[in-house]
């Protein structure tokens, strides 16, 4: 299992919550397949899929997934701490773990080699963390949601590899808006 | 006390009700009362960039957010600020001690003080710089103006005007 059948397996339950996705290819891969209202596309800022989804998280209370990479996680460690002592129960970080910088041409990353990124997210005082192959992922991204009381962090490993895709077409302003009016914060559209 | 007490009056009088810090001693005072303050949210982060991140979701859930900072804290965020929050045209107030300028006892914030106004304007953002207390009057309009334009803004406040406020 690669990235995009991953995303393909677990679209039904991305599309019922807000989504914050990583840049490059993940999110090129999510628009694909199935472009939705509440799936906010990262077009930069590389690493901070997780932050953006942690504020966001704090700030209403809808469930919020961010869909991040191992490579971005890498990039952006010290946030893991801050999860680990601030994140609300409406919080998820899913961290696709292809042991790959897949949108930049497949290089190996440390979680190839020595690094956990599941003892990392713990010793950063993450609670529960669950690592789990791309096959489980859609059971345990279920039941992270449901637990009403425990925000998650879910490490799915699975293969590098890519499809071919092209660059969103959307502008950030209209990715901005439409996300803030599915919350119901824009009222002009 | 009294100029960081009128700081934070100013900001939630501008809407602001998000704050995150990266401290610095010339913003303890600002954080012991943001800590004790229900009406708002205040965190504590261990990066700069990080925060830019968590302000970022913060406005998209209809916060209006602020990272209090030192200066060095600009350098950390460059990207984050250009590829996210000016990106997406997202309002966060950067409220900024100015290390490293007259007064400051520590030689080596002298780097980062000659640059950040110029890391600023390079970068377009509005720019309040508090040099003495009447200043200060400023921040609320200065605050508003940001969800105005849709865009971060600055608020740099001089090494000297934040010293002796115990």
């Amino acid at each position: 299992m690669n990235r995009f059948d991953l995303l393909n397996k677990i679209q039904n339950i991305l599309k019922d919550n807000l989504v914050i996705c990583n840049i490059g290819l993940p999110s090129q891969e999510l628009y694909k397949i199935n472009d939705q209202p509440n799936f906010f596309y990262m077009l930069g800022s590389m690493g901070l899929s997780s932050s953006i989804g942690l504020g966001l998280s704090l700030s209403q209370n809808k469930h919020v997934i961010s869909i991040d990479g191992d490579g971005s996680v890498l990039m952006n460690m010290n946030t893991l701490a801050t999860i680990g002592n601030r994140a609300p129960s409406n919080y998820t970080l899913l961290i696709i773990d292809n042991g790959s910088y897949g949108s930049t041409g497949d290089q190996r990353t440390f979680t190839d080699e020595n690094t956990s990124l599941k003892d990392v997210a713990l010793g950063a005082g993450c609670k529960k963390v669950i690592e789990c192959s791309g096959e489980e992922t859609l059971n345990e991204l279920s039941k992270a949601i449901e637990d009403k009381n425990n925000s998650y962090v879910i490490i799915s490993k699975i293969n590098s590899g890519n499809v071919k895709i092209d660059p969103i077409p959307l502008n950030p302003i209209t990715i901005r808006d439409r996300f803030r009016k599915f919350i119901g914060i824009v009222k002009y559209l | 006390m009294k100029i960081s007490k009128k700081i934070i009056d100013n900001l939630k009088k501008g809407g602001v009700d998000f704050y995150l810090s990266v401290p610095c001693k010339l913003l303890a005072n600002m954080i012991d009362i943001l800590e004790n303050d229900k009406d708002v949210y205040y965190s504590a982060v261990p990066r700069e960039e990080e925060g830019m991140g968590i302000c970022a979701g913060a406005f998209l859930g209809n916060k209006f957010p602020c990272i209090m900072m030192q200066n060095t804290g600009i350098g950390n965020s460059v990207n984050a600020i250009v590829s996210l929050l000016q990106l997406y045209q997202m309002p966060v107030v950067f409220l900024i001690s100015y290390r490293g300028t007259p007064g400051e006892p520590v030689g080596a914030q002298g780097g980062m003080a000659k640059i950040t106004e110029d890391i600023l304007q390079t970068l377009r953002i509005p720019l309040l710089h508090c040099t003495s207390e009447n200043d200060l009057d400023k921040i609320t309009t200065f605050s508003k103006h940001a969800k105005v334009v849709e865009s971060p803004v600055a608020i740099l406040c001089d090494f000297n005007l934040m010293k002796d406020d115990t």
